[in-house]
């Protein structure tokens, strides 16, 4: 056996992963992650600065350290010697800014060693084998998690190749005037950039957006809203899982107001069908399901995996049933495990799914 | 964060260990129980508050509910400490549940996400830690329990048969006297926390005398023959319940006279009967409750709250007094309310108007507050002399 565990993807839920192994005294030297970028955040933070993102949606829980507590409000706290940010907390308000974050994943990057664990390797397959999987010609290792990201940008078949057509994830300015296409987060971000940037505005959108402070359900972050999503059938569990994808973005003024002045202004409207402007922004999210990830792809073909719909079906701790047992254990964690976890692609779920593996992995673990 | 049922009990149980410990500590240094006994119903309040309320309303609970709740907590605590009769002083009370509250919220906030990597995502249970907690409970209740109970006083029986006194009782105890035990010349109760149940006291200048005394019970006694009173009771705080009084033989044989307790806890004398004497149940500088009590064919007054009393006489039957049914007098303050009042019979005797049937009298600067009470065949009515007033609810 190479390494006891083995990491694939250093985006930030690799990184959690890896932070949560590390805090629970697994050595650096017993894992090993295999990733394009040193950097946890180097696919994350070009799309939040492409869409300007300011202060993370996530609440208090919104960080990456392993423990709930001390999270990032209470560190704030301490530092500007201010409770504000904890009050903040308590009513779930609290929203560190992106460079805070940034600052944070840096910070942790150094003390976890994480830069002692990665290896700069592509995996294109996993091969199961007695007692552990052999990653590409890597390996073996016994405890494998997939933490594999988003597999791509979205954008429309009919728009794929318009010369018009940015990206919301992808760096772009301004034009006067422009269509977004979208109702999510992205999309309301982006109305609001365009919009202070003194541009017109058209929201093109199939359907009205939910507006909900986060992307599924509070009680469904922990046992108590998980439970139910457990016990439903597999059907029920895929219209779930579609209903949470719908778009929709936080309630309040500070996204209310800008539109509001807006369209009393004759800068903002609302359609269902592009109308030929000169710029337009898909904030049309990330490619869906397993198959667009090749390495996902391949390893359900070779292993002949259970799916439903767009999902890699995994037991309640995200683990793959049928190639995990009391040596080995194969897991996903981010936006593949929604299986398992609804949120699996915030940092609640990246954490939770993290928590998940070292709790199956300590079990069996060997050294 | 989103509590599961299980989550929510076990969090609680870990919250209240150390306000338990505390309490267990405070309870023999104060040497009062109401520490336990407060830590009792705080516990017990929000265990039910959790199982019938916050985890049927509160799916998803934010931080900030953590203060509302806590003050719903302390009221009902308070109420459920106030109904079990919990002796805490107020400001203490207080003083404990607010420190016990910001315990909890520390613990759910900040320890127990330390503590435990997966508190959080778990709904608040605790794993192994949360089996121990519930296994512990019981325990310390058990624990709790077998203190209390091998803390209580002594347990005397007294037979079946004429016992000689006087008996005197200088030490905590409970006396209970098996059918037909009789005590001839009377019991006299020096000590605090003393319980005598189902005796009769026959003879002796007092029946049964208190005197200094706290949390004392006389539960079921019949006294007859005493020659002053029948239970006389000075600078002391009791509870008479169910008793009888009855073959007052001299012209100025009292039923129960409690006087000079102002300092006392407030006193209490409930469900009992007493006929005949000079007066039935007499109060002189006390605060006292008079309740559920039929006297009848007393010669002086039957009910008497004086010498700057305050109490209640309530739902008592007075019947075939001589001269006044119900008597509050020299500044005493009285709350009078629902009584019955029947067949006062003007004292021939005397010229006193005061003395002319009165069933309900206010005399001497006193404040009578009248309720619905029912006055029947009492010619001098209600009436108030010599400076005292009646106030009608």
């Amino acid at each position: 056996m190479e390494r006891e565990y083995a990491i694939v993807g250093a985006g930030l839920a690799g990184f959690t992963s890896y932070a949560t192994l590390r805090h629970a005294g697994v050595a650096a030297a017993e894992i090993a992650v295999f990733g394009d970028d040193p950097d946890p955040a180097a696919s994350w933070r070009p799309r939040a600065l492409a869409i300007r993102q300011r202060r993370m949606r996530s609440e208090s829980d919104g960080h990456c350290y392993p423990r709930s507590f001390p999270g990032l409000a209470p560190r704030e706290a301490v530092r500007r010697r201010s409770l504000t940010p904890l009050a903040l907390s308590a009513w779930d308000r609290y929203r560190p800014t992106v460079d805070e974050f940034l600052d944070h994943v840096h910070a942790l990057r150094a003390s976890c060693r994480w830069d002692e664990s990665f290896r700069g390797v592509r995996i294109g397959r996993i091969t199961a084998t007695r007692g552990g999987f052999l990653l590409d010609g890597h390996g073996p290792f016994r405890h494998v998690l997939l933490a594999l990201g988003h597999p791509g940008l979205e954008l429309p078949a009919e728009l794929a190749a318009d010369p018009r057509v940015v990206h919301a994830y992808a760096p772009h300015d301004y034009a006067d005037d422009i269509e977004i296409v979208g109702a999510g987060m992205a999309a309301a971000t982006e109305w609001l950039n365009a919009l202070e940037a003194g541009a017109s505005v058209t929201s093109v959108r199939r359907r009205e957006p939910a507006r909900r402070p986060l992307n599924v359900a509070r009680p469904l972050f922990s046992k108590r809203g998980l439970a139910s999503f457990h016990a439903a059938s597999r059907m029920r569990r895929c219209e779930l899982l579609l209903g949470y994808g719908m778009p929709s973005y936080p309630p309040g003024r500070a996204w209310d107001d800008p539109i509001d002045r807006a369209m009393s202004e004759g800068r903002f409207r609302v359609t269902t069908q592009l109308d030929g402007a000169p710029q337009v922004i898909c904030a049309t999210g990330f490619q869906r399901g397993f198959t667009h990830d090749a390495l996902l792809r391949r390893l359900v073909a070779d292993h002949d995996l259970e799916t439903e719909l767009r999902w890699v079906v995994l037991d309640r701790d995200g683990s793959v049933a049928a190639l995990s047992d009391d040596t080995r254990t194969l897991a996903l964690t981010g936006i593949a495990a929604q299986w398992a976890y609804p949120a699996a692609d915030t940092l609640v779920g990246m954490k939770y799914l993290a928590r998940r593996f070292l709790r199956r992995t300590s079990r069996c673990r060997s050294r | 964060m989103s509590f599961t049922l299980t989550g929510r009990l076990q969090t609680r149980l870990a919250a209240a260990v150390l306000p338990f410990v505390v309490a267990a500590l405070l309870a023999p240094a104060v040497g009062e129980w109401w520490p336990l006994e407060l830590a009792g119903c705080m516990i017990g309040v929000g265990l039910v508050l959790d199982v019938l309320l916050y985890d049927r309303v509160l799916p998803y609970q934010p931080g900030w509910a953590a203060l509302p709740l806590g003050l719903l907590e302390l009221a009902a605590t308070m109420l459920v400490a106030r109904a079990l009769s919990v002796g805490a002083p107020p400001l203490a009370a207080l003083a404990f549940f607010v420190a016990a509250w910001i315990v909890a919220q520390a613990l759910v906030h900040a320890a127990l996400p330390l503590l435990r990597l997966t508190y959080v995502d778990d709904g608040g249970e605790l794993g192994w830690g949360g089996a121990v907690v519930t296994a512990l409970a019981p325990a310390a209740l058990l624990a709790v329990a077998g203190v209390a109970w091998s803390m209580q006083p002594p347990t005397y029986r007294l037979a079946t048969g004429v016992h000689q006194g006087p008996l005197v009782i200088e030490s905590a105890q409970r006396l209970v006297g098996e059918p037909g035990a009789i005590v001839e010349g009377g019991i006299v109760i020096a000590a605090d926390d003393v319980v005598v149940r189902d005796v009769l006291v026959r003879g002796g200048e007092y029946g049964i005398t208190v005197d200094d005394v706290e949390a004392v019970l006389l539960d079921r006694i019949t006294v007859e023959g005493a020659e002053l009173d029948g239970i006389h009771v000075r600078r002391s705080a009791v509870t008479i319940r169910d008793c009888e009084i009855r073959s007052l033989p001299g012209a100025y044989v009292q039923g129960i006279d409690i006087s000079f307790s102002f300092e006392r806890t407030p006193s209490l004398v409930e469900g009992c009967r007493i006929n005949g004497g000079l007066e039935g149940i007499v109060i002189h500088f006390s605060r006292v409750m008079v309740r559920e009590n039929r006297v009848s064919q007393t010669e002086l007054r039957a009910i008497t709250m004086t010498e700057m009393s305050m109490g209640s006489v309530e739902e008592n039957d007075v019947a075939g007094a001589r001269g006044v049914g119900i008597f509050c007098g020299d500044y005493s303050h009285c709350e009078i309310d629902d009584n019955s009042v029947a067949g006062v019979r003007p004292d021939r005797t005397s010229d006193d108007a005061t003395r002319q049937g009165v069933a309900i009298q206010s005399h001497f600067w006193a404040t009578a507050e009248l309720g619905d009470n029912t006055v029947a065949d009492s010619p001098g009515g209600i009436a108030a002399f010599t400076g005292g007033t009646i106030e009608r609810e």
